[in-house]
């Protein structure tokens, strides 16, 4: 064995997120679940909202088309956290504690969740992605790029983010409680079900501080703009750096919570 | 090989739980090349030092070294030299033996014809071989271990840990999997530690440690261990041992040990035991339910160890017992 003591991160990393992957394609009610969901939320929202959605400077848009990215933000959400519950069960399934004995560098242990998990939201993500052209939105060719961008950065945070808030949870009921005090009202107010202009102010506030919110804006920007003129944009770059950000605090927690080792407490 | 020294583990304590010490200023060593096993009764502490010792915890004081690497200051180069059998599979069940092995041999960067040969090494001794292909939640107990212990073997440890591993085996595949385990000791000259409480399975070890409220009461061959009962050993199993213990004691003069509800005469000669036996039958035929001569096996040295301890802290005052009860339940499942 050569000299070095860990692993390589990319192989690692490399190792771990394809189990993800192949465990997910393996488990079709996951898939099937995560699609559904999402999609039976759009064309019943919209279909039913459509009559009567009409924000000021949005005229003649039907809520099945304002919705959509908003659906897109969904799905990424609910297959991204889903996906990190996985951390509670591999803990509670022992394969967990083979993983933290191995030589590997502990960020190998966070990505290799995390991008694992953030494929899977992506594969379905980009299923629905082919409902985006019978949109009336204009979606410039150009701005492609930035919106599966915009995906990925999402996908990677949301995962970071359901990583570090399930490594010490033991139970994913306890989780689920989490994620519906937590997670789902960084989606509800995060401009995927209604425009933050015609909100109270104390809810515009909390809409400026969520970076949901953020991740929201690049996300819905590629459909009605070209790349020059988002980038020209302040609210844009503004949310690009906070979902940066996002992504590098979230994965810095997490695997400062997987290199923490349980400490002995001070002798009695 | 490994090198325990005053190790001690203190659990903190919550608002209603006080601190608890696992581990009391252990110290062990186990040279290279040996089958060690560690036993004591649920609560001992066997399953902090586990966890310790594979770098899931770091105790509150004392030290450790794995094949000369401080295992507190150099984890990574220890996890390198080190194989971890958990009491609770580390194996993914969804997916096939082979897709397992090739993950754990990612995570210790085997690729490609390396990992394909160190497999075929790994495989050699199981009856895995021709069911590469299945899902591991397909396969029986005894099968499963096999692959725990096949995936360990992979990254040539030298060095290899077992927690409880023959939980839930079936006699037959338990005494299988030991056998394995013992001839791919000396093959590759590995260094072994398992915890567990089965003695039969320690006969044919290198050396028993024997850990009680998370101290080393015993650490020597089986051999040695034994011959600290003497040559036989008198059971007997009363109707009342309160009232037999009393009896016994007044008159013979020799020493009772209480175990549960048996009463031990130890170090009988071999001569005077069958005498021993008449006698109190003779006397308290009524009271007794059985009784028995036996050579001691370490069964009996686990009592005779354990109990004594028990009998002395009795002696001190009730103090030590309170400790041993605040113990961590020991043998629910170790989570990493």
């Amino acid at each position: 064995m050569s000299g070095q003591t860990t692993t390589a991160l990319a192989p690692a990393v490399w190792a771990l997120a394809r189990r993800e992957f192949v465990r997910f394609i393996r488990q079709p009610q996951r898939v099937i679940g995560s699609l559904g969901q999402p999609l039976l939320f759009w064309v019943f929202l919209g279909a039913g909202f459509t009559p009567s959605f009409n924000p000021p400077g949005m005229e003649g848009m039907t809520y099945l088309e304002y919705f959509y990215p908003g659906v897109l933000m969904m799905m990424i959400l609910f297959a991204s956290i889903f996906s990190t519950i996985t951390v509670i069960e591999d803990r509670d399934q022992g394969f967990l504690q083979g993983v933290l004995v191995a030589p590997v560098p502990r960020m190998a242990i966070v990505l290799g969740k995390v991008f694992g998990g953030a494929s899977i939201a992506l594969f379905q993500a980009f299923i629905l992605l082919i409902a985006a052209p019978f949109l009336d939105t204009p979606l410039p060719l150009a701005s492609l790029p930035l919106l599966v961008a915009a995906m990925v950065l999402t996908a990677v945070g949301y995962t970071a983010l359901g990583f570090s808030i399930a490594w010490s949870m033991r139970s994913t009921a306890g989780f689920h409680a989490i994620m519906m005090v937590f997670l789902m009202p960084l989606w509800l107010l995060s401009g995927a079900l209604f425009p933050v202009a015609g909100a109270p102010m104390w809810l515009q506030v909390v809409m400026a501080i969520n970076p949901v919110a953020h991740a929201m804006t690049l996300l819905r920007g590629p459909f009605y703009a070209t790349p020059a003129e988002l980038l020209a944009t302040p609210a844009y770059l503004t949310g690009l750096a906070v979902v940066v950000v996002w992504v590098a605090l979230g994965l810095w927690v997490s695997a400062v919570r997987v290199g923490a080792r349980e400490k002995g407490a001070a002798a009695a | 090989m490994i090198i325990i020294r005053n190790l001690t583990h203190v659990y903190a304590g919550t608002r209603r739980q006080k601190a608890r010490t696992a581990l009391h200023d252990l110290t062990l060593e186990i040279p290279e090349r040996s089958f060690c096993i560690l036993s004591g009764p649920n609560g001992s502490g066997k399953s902090t030092l586990f966890r310790i010792l594979c770098g899931l915890a770091t105790p509150t004081g004392g030290s450790v070294t794995v094949g000369g690497h401080d295992l507190f200051a150099e984890p990574a180069a220890v996890r390198r030299l080190m194989g971890v059998v958990f009491q609770s599979p580390a194996v993914d069940k969804q997916l096939s033996i082979i897709e397992n092995l090739r993950l754990h041999a990612e995570l210790h960067g085997l690729r490609g014809a390396a990992f394909q040969e160190r497999a075929d090494e790994a495989l050699a001794w199981t009856d895995i071989k021709d069911r590469l292909g299945d899902r591991v939640d397909t396969l029986s107990g005894g099968l499963a271990r096999q692959v725990e212990l096949a995936k360990c073997l992979l990254t040539r440890p030298r060095v290899l840990l077992l927690d409880e591993p023959t939980t839930g085996l079936d006699p037959a595949s338990r005494r299988a999997f030991l056998g394995a385990l013992h001839r791919l000791q000396r093959e590759r000259a590995m260094t072994v530690l398992m915890t567990s409480h089965v003695f039969s399975e320690a006969e044919d070890a290198d050396s028993v440690a024997i850990m009680q409220d998370g101290r080393l009461l015993a650490h020597d061959t089986p051999t040695a261990l034994k011959a600290q009962l003497g040559q036989e050993v008198v059971v007997v199993r009363p109707r009342t041992p309160a009232v037999m213990l009393e009896a016994l004691r007044r008159d013979f003069d020799r020493p009772v040990l209480v175990h549960g509800d048996e009463l031990r005469i130890e170090d009988v000669p071999p001569a005077e035991a069958v005498v021993l036996v008449e006698q109190i039958l003779t006397r308290f035929r009524g009271e007794v339910l059985s009784i028995a001569i036996k050579q001691p096996d370490l069964d009996d040295v686990f009592v005779h160890v354990t109990g004594r301890t028990g009998a002395a802290s009795q002696a001190t005052g009730p103090t030590p017992q309170t400790t041993a009860e605040d113990l961590k339940p020991e043998d629910q499942e170790m989570r990493a």
